[in-house]
């Protein structure tokens, strides 16, 4: 397990995200509402780059013929064919696959993430 | 020559501007084409990711780059032939929705100028970009004509309608179409999306749907009618050589819908007396069904049952339907296919439906782009789990 180095707070604010390579595997490191989370930029239904998916909120779930917004800034949308993740567990919103995360850690103001190598 | 390491992609949409369209219409068209106005339009559901995927671009460090994909022909057969080891892709544009416009004259006008354009801009390009021959089922006579025009092009290969449509398609009004695509020995395919446009029925036989999702799965239903309408009205009896290629409709959907239409035929055979054979019958001789989108279950072996009890072997041809939200790499499509029918799938049954051998016997391999030597290694690092011998 190592500890690689990213980016720092300042050059990552809410809403921003940041897409590198680490001992091979490609990932993402994004600021969900103030939360650094880090997913592996792949997704497990036919191994896309998720990570260039869009970010929003999403539709709750509710009650027939009523909309309701919310969980701005975290969801994750695959860009191939819209499957939503929650980016703050990696859980898909509507399978049982799930988005691989790895650990985040914040020394000061830089971001590292934890990755076997 | 056929080399079994590539594949055929049977559905691919190139982006083609209506201004391009325009400078092959004539007058009154290009103007109306110039002031923004391209026909029927849509219902307007809205997809919450778009139609088409938002990331296909060519790659960052490429010199295409922030390219779509689909913007052109050369960097289509780069980053979508090449990058997915495909020998052939088969054009059919987003435009069929003018097909069923009201007003025929500027719909038969617009689809030969898509035509037009196509050569034009596509095919002129590359050898390994195949087209389908677009046309107006609403006036069956032009559409025949369209496709007499075209039928000596070594690269327009089928015979493409919209699966929306005002009968369902064995209705006698479209046998010109027939004779003229069996006369020219080129498949007629149908795709979806177009349901509710223009002078077509109603986008489900339950009436409008509420949203994009009830749309899009409802989308089947036309499919269901279809196919239904060519057997029993006698279409394969009438013309014993033509094949249909319903594209983009899913594959598991027939098998049940088969059991219906041969359970029914046995109780009232008397209405279709030209049927000598069971319904299925026909459908899995003049039938082929592109793979697209392939259908999920969690237990993939429930999906493989399935395919078993269909000519999967002769009925089933892989398309990506790139760049849109719903598709399928070839990989990934591989998996869902058990393995001794998976070259089937993947090239042999595209190879022969559209005569590739005769297409392809006078193209000069030094007109072929320098990357399409690199495909055969590119295959053997690629995820298909295809056999070793599949790979010689």
């Amino acid at each position: 397990m190592s500890l690689y180095p990213i980016t720092n707070l300042n050059e990552l604010p809410p809403g921003a995200r940041k897409l590198t390579t680490i001992a091979g595997k490609p990932i993402g490191v994004f600021n969900v509402n103030g939360q650094i989370v880090a997913i592996q930029n792949l997704c497990p239904h036919e191994l896309a780059p998720i990570c260039v998916g869009r970010v929003d909120g999403t539709t709750l779930a509710s009650q027939p013929s009523e909309m309701v917004w919310g969980r701005d800034g975290e969801i994750l949308a695959c860009p191939w064919h819209g499957w939503e993740f929650d980016l703050l567990t990696g859980q898909c919103l509507t399978d049982r696959r799930r988005l691989r995360q790895f650990e985040v850690k914040i020394i000061g103001d830089d971001v590292f993430v934890e990755v076997y190598s | 020559m056929s080399n079994p390491a590539w594949i055929i992609d049977t559905d691919i949409h190139p982006y083609i501007d209506p201004q391009r369209v325009a400078d092959f219409l004539p007058q009154p068209w290009r103007r109306r084409l110039h002031m923004g106005n391209v026909g029927p339009g849509s219902l307007g559901y809205w997809n919450p990711n778009g139609v088409r995927r938002s990331d296909v671009y060519a790659p960052d460090d490429s010199p295409e780059h922030g390219k779509r994909t689909d913007a052109d022909a050369a960097t289509m057969v780069k980053h979508h032939l090449d990058r997915y080891a495909l020998s052939h892709g088969i054009l059919n544009a987003d435009h069929i929705n003018v097909g069923l416009s009201p007003e025929t004259d500027f719909a038969c006008a617009f689809m030969s100028a898509v035509n037009e354009a196509i050569a034009a801009d596509w095919l002129s390009v590359s050898p390994r970009i195949l087209a389908s021959i677009h046309v107006t089922p609403t006036d069956p006579q032009h559409a025949a004509a369209e496709i007499r025009r075209w039928a000596a092009h070594p690269q327009f290969v089928q015979v493409l309608m919209p699966s929306g449509s005002r009968t369902g398609y064995g209705n006698r009004v479209y046998h010109p179409i027939y004779a003229a695509a069996a006369e020219c020995g080129l498949p007629v395919a149908l795709h979806p999306g177009t349901e509710g446009l223009g002078v077509s029925g109603v986008p489900t036989a339950a009436g409008y749907p509420g949203n994009y999702l009830e749309w899009h799965t409802g989308l089947v239903g036309s499919y269901i009618a279809h196919v239904v309408s060519l057997i029993s009205e006698g279409v394969f009896v009438k013309f014993p050589s033509l094949k249909f290629v319903m594209i983009e409709g899913g594959v598991s959907w027939l098998v049940p819908v088969l059991w219906r239409f041969d359970k029914n035929w046995k109780a009232l055979r008397q209405l279709s007396p030209w049927l000598t054979h069971p319904p299925s019958h026909y459908a899995h001789e003049h039938i082929l069904l592109t793979t697209q989108p392939i259908e999920e279950p969690d237990n993939l072996h429930q999906l493989q049952t399935l395919l078993a009890m269909m000519p999967i072997e002769k009925m089933l041809m892989f398309s990506s339907d790139s760049p849109h939200w719903d598709g399928d790499t070839p990989d990934f499509v591989g998996r869902h296919i058990p393995a001794a029918h998976r070259q089937r799938v993947l090239r042999d049954t595209a190879w022969a439906l559209y005569r590739l051998d005769e297409r392809t016997k006078n193209t000069n391999p030094h007109h072929a782009p320098k990357s399409i030597q690199n495909l055969k290694s590119k295959i053997q690092n690629y995820h298909v789990p295809v056999s070793n011998n599949e790979l010689e």
